[in-house]
């Protein structure tokens, strides 16, 4: 333990200590837009292809007063949440079953298996001519691309499970139910966590890109309305506003993490 | 599920005296009186017992009565089929002919119990929670949880109740196993090969605290072991397991405490051993 602390050099203790630590990952961001907005102010950067970044937080202060940014937000927030719902809990639900029960992975792993090699982007016209520009539309794609993540992780965390912890709870008397409380699905829960991980990802891409392409409201919709009339810096603050969501939504995950699997060495806090 | 068929009988058959070495209740080392509930161990009786796996006989025909409260070790070369024999009377496995019968004195038969050679503890549970799961559905959380924290007193690690088992050492952890199979009050505890994987001195200090519960609760003990020298140390009775049949049945009738390096334990281990590395010698 006092041998790297030791053979540190004097620089990285310092920055180990409290707030500096953990401003470090934000330097290389914030350096990004700093010399971007000189950029700009200097005029080697055409404002009409690249606003500088004071327009953009011009721009999202303009939108955040009319209310229109937050209602695109809030309808984006709503169908990310329903479409991830769905396909989520139908991904869990089939990853359970085909990992629990042999039948049910018989029955049904083989089909899953060949719709998963479809893009679902590749659905869009498709979806389109069922269900018009609806809200339906979204739900779907979105519950769509979510449910492969969550249901190949759920199933792999699964089989993943230590037999000879299952072997050890069957002999010790626990119940089915017991079994899979306290044995089998604490050991798939890392698994599912990648899963969901992924899953957080590909909801907020492809409800971009169904938004983008064929919505009258939301995120995507506001940036494709802003790109007719030319507005450049609307475009750029969706595209920070996407970064932000993706952020916000790892920071989420990599709570959940560490809160259900404090028991793991590898997702304790250092 | 289980292949063993568990009677239990009023009225005590004639194949369950309670065998007990003279010296063994009143002498030294058990470190506390025994309590009132823990009389029931269980005698188990083998009654022509086979094992083949794809054709491959591991266990022939084999016989063998364990009167309660015996500590009874088995050794063999690897391979000779003394862990599938372990397995058989846990009903771990099905035999292919033959049967298992466990008997208790107890009204209410005490359960059977086993410690792996790994400990196999959830690394999410908190250790009590894991000690707890010995007790099964039995109670309610908080009954479990009390009855857990006491087992792992009898083992010494209270203070580590709260840990995550991913924080304790090897022979810890195999403390840890022992308190969960022993919060239950079995009536035999089957123990395949638990102490192999730790270093010398760890070993020894186990197998005393094994002895010493084990002579305080009065189950009956079956411990699969490599190590002549570990069988020799522990039990009353040492099996010699060769070819899926009992070559040897040996009882060790020497008083309790045993101390290491005791010439009549070392001329045991020697004769055992012997008759090991002999029968090996044409194969």
């Amino acid at each position: 333990m006092a041998s790297p602390s030791l053979s540190a050099p004097r620089l990285s203790t310092r920055l180990r200590d409290g707030a500096a630590q953990r401003l470090v990952p934000w330097l290389l961001p914030l350096g990004i837009v700093l010399g971007w907005q000189a950029a700009s102010s200097a005029g080697l950067v055409s404002t009409r292809f690249m606003p500088a970044p004071l327009d953009v937080i011009a721009a999202g202060w303009q939108l955040g007063r009319t209310g229109e940014l937050w209602a695109n937000l809030w309808v984006s927030t709503l169908r990310a949440l329903a479409g991830f719902a769905v396909g989520g809990g139908i991904g869990f639900a089939l990853g359970l079953a085909n990992g629990l029960s042999r039948a049910s992975d018989r029955l049904t792993d083989t089909t899953v298996q060949m719709v998963r090699n479809v893009p679902h982007l590749s659905l869009i016209p498709l979806v389109i001519l069922w269900f018009g520009i609806g809200e339906e539309a979204k739900l779907f794609l979105v519950a769509l691309g979510v449910f492969f993540p969550v249901y190949a992780n759920t199933l792999h965390g699964i089989r993943s499970v230590d037999p000879q912890l299952v072997e050890m709870g069957r002999v010790y008397g626990l119940s089915s139910w017991s079994l899979f409380t306290r044995v089998v699905l604490p050991g798939a829960l890392p698994s599912i966590f990648v899963g969901l991980r992924y899953a957080l990802g590909i909801m907020w891409l492809t409800l971009i890109v169904a938004e983008t392409i064929s919505a009258s409201s939301g995120l995507g919709y506001m940036a494709m309305q802003a790109r007719e009339f030319m507005l450049v810096d609307v475009v750029v603050l969706a595209i920070v506003i996407y970064a932000g969501l993706g952020k916000l939504a790892d920071v989420l995950t990599r709570w959940l993490e560490r809160t259900c699997l404090a028991w793991n060495p590898a997702y304790r806090t250092v | 599920m289980t292949a063993t068929a568990l009677r239990v009988h009023d009225a005590a058959p004639e194949t369950v005296p309670v065998q007990k070495p003279a010296d063994r209740p009143a002498k030294g080392t058990a470190p506390r009186a025994r309590p009132p509930e823990a009389t029931g161990g269980l005698a188990v009786t083998v009654r022509d017992l086979s094992k083949s796996f794809d054709g491959h006989t591991v266990i022939a025909g084999l016989d063998l009565h364990i009167p309660v409260g015996q500590f009874v070790a088995v050794v063999g070369r690897s391979g000779c089929g003394k862990s599938t024999l372990l397995r058989l009377i846990l009903g771990l496995e099905q035999p292919s002919a033959g049967r298992v019968v466990l008997e208790s004195d107890a009204v209410r038969a005490p359960p059977k119990r086993i410690m792996f050679q790994e400990p196999r503890l959830l690394p999410w549970a908190k250790v009590v929670d894991n000690v707890a799961v010995g007790l099964g559905e039995t109670g309610t959380r908080a009954e479990r949880r009390a009855r857990a924290a006491s087992a792992l007193a009898e083992v010494g690690l209270t203070d580590k109740s709260a840990n995550w088992p991913a924080t304790l050492s090897g022979g810890q952890r195999q403390r840890v196993a022992l308190a969960r199979a022993l919060v239950s009050r079995p009536g035999l505890l089957a123990l395949d090969e638990p102490l192999g994987a730790l270093d010398a001195l760890t070993r020894i200090d186990m197998q005393a605290m094994i002895e010493a519960i084990w002579q305080a609760q009065g189950f009956t003990a079956l411990l699969v072991t490599h190590d002549v020298a570990e069988a020799v140390a522990m039990a009353d009775r040492i099996l010699v397991v060769e070819n899926g049949h009992i070559a040897l049945d040996v009882k060790v009738d020497v008083p309790r405490p045993r101390r290491r390096g005791d010439p009549d334990l070392a001329a045991l281990e020697g004769r055992i051993l012997d008759h090991l590395l002999q029968n090996q010698a044409p194969a």
